[in-house]
């Protein structure tokens, strides 16, 4: 399933949505999608993984690098709505309780 | 020439890309053998970062090298046997790292990947050649499954 990526700004935020699979072939789109939208948010960087049902490791690093550029411009950088396959790897990484997680887009 | 044992060798160019095909590969695999969806899904989870390590670190990237998968069922184990002939990796490299010593801040997806692996298997063997290549063995207990 190819990785689709659309990005879209709102008041506060700049909204990253990724759809299909990450791994090592996809993730550096992510990671571009992801670091222009921290350089161009105001104030807040989104990413939308409700429609990624696959994320490997590679993508799991993306997520960290997007958070540690977000920090370093004293951004918030937030992750929407992972899919439990998703959640879960995070949960492995022990990384789930470093991002801010919210359900849905409509906490933008 | 595949083993007498394997029941499905297959040879796999080091693109990316084609890292979708290896996860379609092994899920439907497991699914003759009766492993609940979740443990399947570590399992080819674990695979795709095996393969992900061999492209990123014993090819360096080359995407026109070969990985060469193997899947057999044995009395006691289901292995998936991967193999490359790119540059030995180190020993030190391929032991289980601890889940408190995954550091955020230098999370690597080489470190987390092989977490990964050693989490999603019963067995890891590495197995790397003294001048050239690398063999892994990715064993699953059977007891686990429902199927025969």
């Amino acid at each position: 399933m190819a990785l689709t990526l659309e990005t879209h700004g709102q008041d506060e935020a700049q909204v990253v949505r990724a759809k299909g699979e990450v791994d090592l072939y996809s993730s550096p789109q992510l990671r571009e999608a992801i670091l222009k939208a921290v350089e161009v948010a105001r104030h807040e960087a989104h990413v939308d993984l409700s429609g990624v049902p696959y994320m490997d490791s590679s993508g799991v690093a993306t997520l960290v690098e997007g958070l540690k550029a977000a920090n370093q411009r004293q951004k918030k950088f937030v992750v929407l709505a992972p899919s439990p396959s998703v959640m879960k790897v995070l949960h492995l990484s022990r990384l789930d309780t470093v991002f801010e997680i919210r359900p849905a887009e409509s906490g933008a | 020439m595949p083993a007498m044992s394997d029941d499905l060798q297959v040879r796999v160019r080091t693109d990316p890309r084609l890292l979708c095909s290896v996860r379609w590969l092994v899920r439907g695999y497991l699914q003759g053998f009766g492993y609940s969806p979740e443990r399947t899904e570590e399992v080819v989870l674990a695979v795709d970062e095996a393969c992900a390590n061999s492209i990123r670190h014993s090819y360096a990237g080359n995407h026109h090298a070969l990985l060469v998968l193997s899947f057999r069922a044995l009395e006691r184990w289901i292995e998936i046997e991967l193999e490359d002939t790119g540059t030995p990796v180190a020993i030190e490299k391929t032991r289980a790292p601890k889940a408190e010593h995954i550091e955020r801040e230098r999370l690597t997806p080489g470190g987390l990947g092989m977490y990964l692996i050693h989490r999603a298997f019963d067995e890891v063997l590495y197995d790397p050649g003294t001048e050239r290549g690398n063999r892994v063995r990715l064993r699953l207990n059977r007891t686990q499954s429902t199927g025969t």
